[in-house]
């Protein structure tokens, strides 16, 4: 594997606290996902990768050059920031242009290339509105088009589905993967396990500023499944619901949650437990009210890689 | 890279920088309260005229007279700081705070570049603020029947420019300088202008010397109370050494601004 990105023992702390603690990996070519609960360091890695902090300790290289204030790397990465904070008073297109013009393209070339972002990620509508009117979902994009204007060869993205509506989310997946067939390194950032699922099958998993597993991401979902569901139930008759759900064979334990009418289970087979919830609440006239899943069942596999 | 290349390329950077800044320095709040100090400058003279005009004061004064209090109090020690202080910190400051430094940093342009563009900006706006309200006050107090002494005066007018330039380009530097340095930077910025600068250029000896106002008053053109209690105690350090001393004080505020923009780690809060 073309080795674009490596990290050899990186460690950043802020005062006290350790952000990153001792990793090493390396990235090539293609979609690699970062991926980790909120605070477990995947933010400030992506700052790191992308210069915009000092490592306290190790190295990190791209393309083989250290990044903290090494500009012309910039030449070849774009950024996709998790913050949602722009210049406001520019409509989209001036945003991308004025980016683009950082990067010395001729005017010529800046009005083609903004053109070219503002389709790729559909906001060919939208590019004379000011961002302070974009919805959420459509400033995400247009922070997705000044990352990919100036055609770089790595792409860091940092939670670039957030706040996407289900079709933008779509299509933006849809992009990514693009980018990564073509050849392009992608890093993209997030903790939500099937989005990173839905681009890639390359991961990296990241707790406690640690990494703490490194590659396929069907590996990962094995442990998942392995490893017992927490589904929490809101319904009109917990206690009955309980007796009823205790004789399925997934379910492993039943905690009630008298003041608010609930119950949270841990099931081992989570897909099979909810293809039978619904005839079962159904035959015994069971109102439904809420049903969800605590945790987002990375955080049991970190347990677990943990322990 | 050649060395013609890299200087058109900063250049250019620079440029594009600048112009990047501009719009987000003249549209901001700030220049409405800059509108508003030039508006009260403007008015000072208009109500200096009219007191010329209508006698209402029996001491004689002159044209000269209010427009040298107006340029040493008005104009150099109160707009030119306020203007230099809202601009200068909020170069940086502002781009951290609004989350937006991400995006010039993550671009092929070198801090210092990004940090000299900005100042550009500040000094471009600043002089588009304050020189026309300089020259807008010497016309509505010396435009008049005899116009004898608006001709006489206009070398002052031209020294004054010169000087209101020179502490926009010195103090500008300053307070970018503490801008990219620091996280609240108005209020040391205000200490700053009126603690240090306001008080140390008055003591006697070389402490004085390290204050901006004091190479500022060696080359005011004006006899004015300021000035003369401050040369009570010591010699005005002379003019092509003063104006020197500022354009150094300027370069080494904007020296020391790029190599903390560069330096500095700037963590953007989620």
């Amino acid at each position: 594997m073309t080795r674009i990105l490596e990290a050899k023992g990186v460690s950043k702390w802020y005062g006290q606290v350790i952000a990153v603690n001792k990793v090493s990996f390396s990235v090539g070519p293609g979609v690699t996902g970062l991926l980790g609960p909120n605070g477990a360091g995947k933010s400030t890695l992506m700052k790191l990768i992308t210069g915009q902090l000092r490592p306290s300790q190790g190295e990190l290289t791209l393309w083989g050059e250290r990044i903290w204030n090494n500009y012309p790397l910039f030449y070849r990465m774009g950024f996709c920031p998790e913050q949602d904070s722009f210049y406001d008073r520019m409509t989209g297109a001036e945003f991308v242009a004025a980016l683009l013009r950082l990067h010395g393209f001729s005017e010529t070339e800046v009005n083609q290339r903004t053109d070219s972002a503002l389709q790729q990620v559909n906001l060919v509508e939208a590019r004379d509105k000011k961002i302070g009117a974009y919805s959420k979902g459509m400033r995400q994009r247009i922070k997705l088009a000044q990352a990919v204007a100036h055609d770089p060869e790595l792409l860091v993205l940092d939670e670039p589905l957030a706040g996407m509506d289900p079709v933008a989310r779509k299509e933006t997946i849809r992009f990514i993967r693009i980018l990564g067939k073509e050849g392009k390194c992608v890093i993209v950032s997030s903790h939500i396990l099937h989005e990173i699922e839905a681009m890639t099958s390359n991961i990296l998993l990241i707790h406690n500023g640690q990494v703490l597993a490194e590659g396929d991401v069907h590996d990962i979902r094995d442990l998942i499944d392995k490893h017992p569901h927490h589904i929490y139930i809101r319904c009109s008759e917990p206690r009955r619901a309980a007796e009823l759900l205790v004789a399925f064979p997934d379910v492993v334990s039943i905690r009630f949650h008298p003041e608010s009418n609930a119950l949270t289970l841990e099931s081992r087979n989570p897909d099979e437990f909810y293809s039978r919830l619904p005839g079962l609440l159904l035959r015994h006239e069971i109102a439904l009210e809420e049903i969800t899943s605590p945790d987002d069942n990375l955080q049991a596999v970190f347990h677990y890689l943990v322990k | 890279m050649t060395g013609r290349f890299r200087i058109a390329k900063g250049w250019r950077d620079m440029k594009t920088i600048a112009y990047l800044t501009l719009d987000t320095l003249f549209w901001s709040k700030k220049t409405i309260f800059v509108v508003f100090i030039s508006l009260v400058v403007l008015g000072m003279a208009v109500l200096g005229r009219l007191v010329l005009s209508y006698n209402w004061i029996r001491a004689p004064f002159t044209p000269a007279q209010v427009f040298s209090t107006l340029m040493s109090t008005a104009v150099i020690h109160f707009m030119v700081v306020f203007v230099t202080l809202f601009y200068g910190t909020a170069l940086i400051s502002e781009e951290v705070e609004g989350k937006t430094l991400t995006y010039l940093f993550l671009r092929p342009i070198p801090k210092p570049a990004i940090m000299v563009g900005k100042y550009l900006a500040l000094v471009w706006t600043s002089v588009l603020l304050v020189l026309p309200t300089v020259v807008f006050s010497y016309l509505i107090l010396y435009l008049r029947d005899d116009l004898r002494p608006f001709w006489e005066d206009a070398g002052v007018l031209g020294k004054d420019i010169g000087i209101v330039f020179l502490a926009l380009l010195a103090y500008g530097a300053f307070f970018s300088l503490l801008g990219a340095w620091l996280k609240h930077p108005i209020l040391a910025g205000l200490i700053y202008a009126f603690g240090w600068e306001g008080i140390v250029s008055y003591l006697p000896g070389f402490t004085r010397k390290l204050t901006v106002t004091h190479y500022i008053q060696s080359i005011f053109p004006h006899e004015n109370a300021p000035a003369s209690l401050a040369m009570l105690f010591g010699e005005r350090t002379q003019a092509p050494e003063a104006v020197s001393t500022l354009l150094l004080m300027t370069a080494l505020f904007l020296a020391a601004a790029c190599l903390v923009l560069r330096e500095k780690e700037y963590v953007l809060e989620q």
